[in-house]
C-alpha cells in the first residue's frame, strides 16, 4: 500500500460518509435500473412466449 | 436474444473494471492534498509539517474527498459520451427520417441522464465534502445542470407531442441543440476562471491514471449495457405489439 494512503487512514478525515455515500448510490442506483430493465424484459419475454402459443393454436384451428 | 449476452457480459465486466477501479483508488492511488489539518500532537507522517501554532502542528491535509474523482468524472464522462452517441441517432433520423434512429436517439438519450443524474449526485456529495456547501453557481455546475434540464426537456417535448413523426424530428431538433451544452460544460472549466477541478490540467502520477481508466473503460461498458439492454427491450415491446395486432386482426 503507498504510504500516503496509510496516512491517510490515520488521520481523522470527515470527507469519508460523503465519498462512500456517493459510491454506495452510484451501484445502488444503477443496479435497481438495471433490475428494473430486467423485470420488465423478463415480462416481455414471457408475454411473447403466451401470444406466440396463441398464435400457433390459431393456425392450427 | 445474442445481443442481450453480449450486454450482459458487458455489464458484468464493466462492473468488475470500475469495482477494480475503486479498490485501487483507496489502495495503490497515491492521495492528493488540498489545505491543511492542525493536529494536537507531532505524529511521524508522510505528510509535511508547514508550521507549529499555539493550535497544535499544522500537516498538508490528505484530500480524501477526491477518492470521488475515480468515479464521478468516469460516470460524468460516460454521460457527455451516451448523450454524444443520442445526438448522433438524432442526426442520423433526421437525415434519413427511418424510426429506429429516433428510437435509438430516444433509448441512448435516457441512458444519459441515468449517467447525468448520477454525475450530479456525486457531485453535489463532493461539493458537501470539498467546499463544505451542497450547490454553488460555478460554471461547470451551471453548465451541467443547463445540460441536465435540457435532457428532461427532451422527455418533456416528446410526451407532450402525440404525432409521432412530428414527435420524433422536433424532439431530435432538441435533442442535437441540448447537445451543444455538452462541449461547453465540458470545457468550460478550461476556458474562465472555475472553482471546479480541471482533470489532466496539470499532469497525473501512473498510481493514478491506472484506476481512473480502468474505472472508464467499465463505466463505458456499463453504459453500453444499459443502453443494448433497453434497446432489446424496446425490439420485444415492438414484437408484442404487432403480435398482438395480427392475432387481433
Amino acid at each position: 500500500m503507498d504510504p500516503t494512503n496509510e496516512e491517510l487512514y490515520r488521520l481523522a478525515i470527515t470527507d469519508a460518509p460523503y465519498v462512500l455515500a456517493a459510491y454506495g448510490i452510484l451501484w445502488v442506483a444503477l443496479m435497481a435500473y438495471v433490475g428494473m430493465v430486467f423485470r420488465r424484459l423478463m415480462r416481455l419475454e414471457r408475454e411473447v412466449q403466451v401470444l406466440e402459443e396463441s398464435m400457433e393454436r390459431r393456425a392450427g384451428e | 436474444m445474442k445481443q442481450l449476452r453480449v450486454a450482459l457480459v458487458m455489464l458484468v465486466i464493466g462492473g468488475l473494471l470500475t469495482t477494480v477501479a475503486f479498490v485501487m483508488a483507496f489502495t495503490t492511488a497515491e492521495v492528493q492534498r488540498f489545505g491543511t489539518v492542525t493536529l494536537s500532537e507531532r505524529i511521524d507522517t508522510a505528510f509535511p509539517l508547514q508550521e507549529v501554532t499555539a493550535d497544535g502542528y499544522r500537516y498538508e491535509r490528505p484530500w480524501f474527498s477526491q477518492k470521488i474523482f475515480y468515479f464521478h468524472v468516469p460516470v460524468a464522462e460516460a454521460s457527455f459520451l451516451v448523450f454524444g452517441v443520442a445526438a448522433f441517432f438524432a442526426i442520423r433520423f433526421l437525415m434519413t427520417k427511418r424510426k429506429e434512429y429516433d428510437t435509438k436517439s430516444r433509448i441512448a438519450m435516457e441512458t444519459a441522464i441515468v449517467f447525468v443524474t448520477l454525475t450530479m449526485i456525486t457531485g453535489i456529495l463532493w461539493t458537501r465534502a470539498a467546499w463544505g456547501v451542497w450547490w454553488e453557481w460555478e460554471p461547470r455546475l451551471t453548465t451541467y445542470f443547463i445540460m441536465t434540464l435540457m435532457m428532461i426537456g427532451y422527455f418533456v417535448l416528446r410526451n407532450s407531442i402525440e404525432d409521432e413523426e412530428r414527435r420524433a424530428v422536433y424532439a431530435s431538433v432538441f435533442g442535437i441543440i441540448a447537445f451543444i451544452n455538452a462541449p461547453i460544460s465540458f470545457f468550460i472549466t478550461r476556458l474562465i476562471p472555475s472553482n471546479h477541478p480541471v482533470v489532466f490540467q496539470s499532469g497525473f502520477a501512473t498510481s493514478n491514471l491506472v484506476p481512473f481508466i480502468l474505472g472508464q473503460i467499465g463505466m463505458l461498458l456499463v453504459g453500453y449495457a444499459i443502453y443494448s439492454i433497453r434497446m432489446n427491450e424496446e425490439r420485444l415491446e415492438e414484437r408484442v405489439e404487432i403480435m398482438k395486432e395480427a392475432l387481433e386482426g
